[in-house]
């Protein structure tokens, strides 16, 4: 049955409507869990405010668990979903120049789109930074379209690449998922005696 | 639960558990209706595509990298992602409206910096975020969480790139947050 | 609020444990061997070279016909409003979106029904369905529709019957030929998949 749209069961039309829907319930789920502030965000890196690491990682168990029972019920085709394609070298520097940013920023680019409509001036300015950041890789993206393009494995999936079955894949995640659950709560009651001025 | 912040009154947020759950379970209803799944830097990026597009149209064109997002008779913010992300702005105001923190603009910062300093490093984390999202192939939200829960290899590399490089600075920068 | 977690906890372990448990979907999903075998000998995937030129006549859309006999052959005589993909093509990429397309039912003919019943397993095994194959080929058609024989006077009414529609059928595939073999260059419609994956994406 699904995908619904790539079956060509809802016309691209209604795909963008429906993708109106789906981005109020996605900006209104980051605010209500408190992902509109950077203070909060930034927690999860000194120990004090656990709430990026809880509200992600259950999303993303729930969503491979729940994803791998959709296929067995067949209501969800999982090989004509989209999966990110993984270029190696690009993205390992992407992610540890996002890394940098989340600590210099506080903000990832979604919750800063969060933050801004509560009237987080920090987030409109670091959402003009994102804007900038991607016209200067434009710029300089002929120097380095080389380097943007190599390692590319396609669209590859983690069974793929290891030839460990998806099930062990989401158990693992689930295992040290919940597992880090209960470590994040230990040392949150810890490191919250030692924090000064903010409220949780 | 003891010290109170100076510039927020009491504010409620939703279990972070149930908040995951909703998203994990918006996930799959994503993947179900679209194929796809959610997204940021990308819809930030086909505007960028599109303001060049419409401030120099024949240097977008050639353009190596605005050139590949350019179609002929279709504009480059009509995607999915730009869709999503005018949602994004709607929800999060919904939630801010009903939990009651939509506020005069102000600046969040930290106890030992100044708002000024504030804004400056936000720029710069927004720079380096617009950068990367480039190279990682998305943002939190299109690499690590969607990649990663649709068991992309890529996805979940970048994910625990994102959290490792941040720990890892997060000794340096802890005067921004602490 | 302690107990809740711990119960939530278990629920979410108990549920991705329970993903081991749920049998295994490749990304082209492969038919059992057992299933494909009972499959084989099963005379439903067969469809008489009558049935077939019912369906011509009627100009029934679901019927996608696919000649897998070579290029060459196929230039020299085929059926109309024809597919060719030769038996050694069968398993391309390219080849693979004229399988399974919704409402369609796919009939693979050959000179005689061994390629075609080839055809049949291979495009089975990789778990379309929807495929038959035209009993006894080419070589039934011409016996069958081009040239019908009268059937001998004590056999069962059916039988008359049948060759009545053949030598309608005959009238209708060879009578007119001229005409139907240029209104069906014009007319040959190629259904194709929309490609599977929509290739947009990231953040």
């Amino acid at each position: 049955m699904g995908p619904l749209f790539p079956n060509g069961l809802i016309s691209g039309d209604w795909n963008l409507v429906i993708a109106v829907f789906i981005g109020i319930a996605f900006g209104f789920l980051l605010e209500a869990s408190g992902f509109s502030s950077s203070r909060n965000l930034a927690g999860v890196f000194y120990g004090y405010n656990f709430v990026v690491l809880r509200v992600f990682f259950t999303a993303v168990i729930v969503a491979m668990v729940g994803l791998l029972y959709f296929n067995y019920f067949g209501w969800l085709d999982l090989s004509k979903i989209f999966i990110l394609p993984t270029f190696l070298p690009s993205m390992i520097v992407g992610g540890v120049v996002m890394g940098l940013g989340f600590i210099i920023g506080g903000f990832c680019p979604g919750t800063s789109f969060t933050a801004i409509v509560i009237g987080k001036l920090d987030a409109l300015v670091f959402a003009v930074g994102l804007f900038i950041g991607i016209f200067l890789f434009a710029e300089v993206f002929p120097f380095i379209e080389h380097f943007y393009y190599s390692g590319n494995l396609g669209n590859v999936t983690l069974t793929d690449v290891t030839g460990i079955s998806a099930s062990w894949w989401a158990f693992g995640f689930t295992v040290i998922a919940l597992a880090a659950f209960w470590a994040s709560w230990l040392i949150e009651k810890k490191v919250r005696k030692r924090i000064k001025e903010y409220k949780f | 639960m003891n010290k109170v912040n100076s510039n927020r009154e009491g504010t409620h947020y939703l279990n972070p558990y149930l908040g995951g759950v909703l998203m994990g379970l918006l996930m799959i209803a994503t993947v179900f209706i679209s194929g796809r799944e959610l997204g940021i830097s990308g819809a930030v990026k086909d505007t960028v595509v599109e303001a060049a597009h419409v401030i120099s149209p024949a240097a977008a064109k050639a353009h190596p990298y605005y050139g590949q997002y350019i179609k002929e008779g279709k504009s480059p913010m009509d995607t999915w992602l730009v869709f999503e992300v005018l949602g994004v702005f709607i929800g999060a105001l919904l939630s801010g409206i009903i939990y009651k923190r939509v506020r005069k603009p102000f600046v969040e910062h930290g106890p030992s910096i100044s708002s000024k300093k504030r804004l400056v490093v936000a720029l710069i984390g927004g720079i380096l975020w617009g950068f990367g999202t480039r190279l990682g192939r998305g943002c939190t939200s299109g690499a690590a969480l969607s990649g990663s829960s649709t068991f992309s290899f890529g996805g979940v590399m970048v994910m625990l790139l994102i959290f490792a490089s941040a720990y890892l600075f997060a000794w340096l920068f802890r005067k921004l947050w602490t | 609020m302690n107990r809740n977690y711990f119960i939530l906890t278990l629920i979410m372990l108990v549920l991705a444990a329970g993903t081991f448990f749920i049998p295994k979907k490749s990304m082209q999903q492969q038919v059992k061997p057992s299933k494909l075998l009972w499959e084989i000998i099963q005379p439903t995937r067969y469809v008489s070279t009558d049935q077939v030129a019912k369906m011509i006549i009627q100009k029934d859309p679901s019927l996608e016909l696919i000649d897998v006999r070579s290029a060459d052959e196929y230039a020299r005589f085929s059926l109309p409003n024809t597919i060719n993909i030769p038996l050694d093509s069968i398993v391309n990429e390219n080849s693979m979106d004229y399988f399974g397309i919704p409402g369609t039912n796919v009939v693979f003919f050959s000179n005689d029904a061994i390629k075609a019943d080839e055809a049949w397993v291979l495009t089975r095994r990789l778990g379309f369905n929807a495929t038959y194959v035209m009993k006894g080929g080419l070589n039934r058609w011409i016996e069958t529709i081009i040239q019908p024989k009268e059937p001998a006077e004590e056999s069962p009414r059916t039988a008359f019957e049948t060759y009545e529609f053949r030598k309608g059928a005959q009238l209708y595939f060879t009578g007119a030929k001229v005409e139907t073999t240029t209104a069906k260059k014009a007319k040959v419609v190629i259904r194709r998949k929309k490609k599977k994956v929509v290739a947009s994406g990231g953040c």
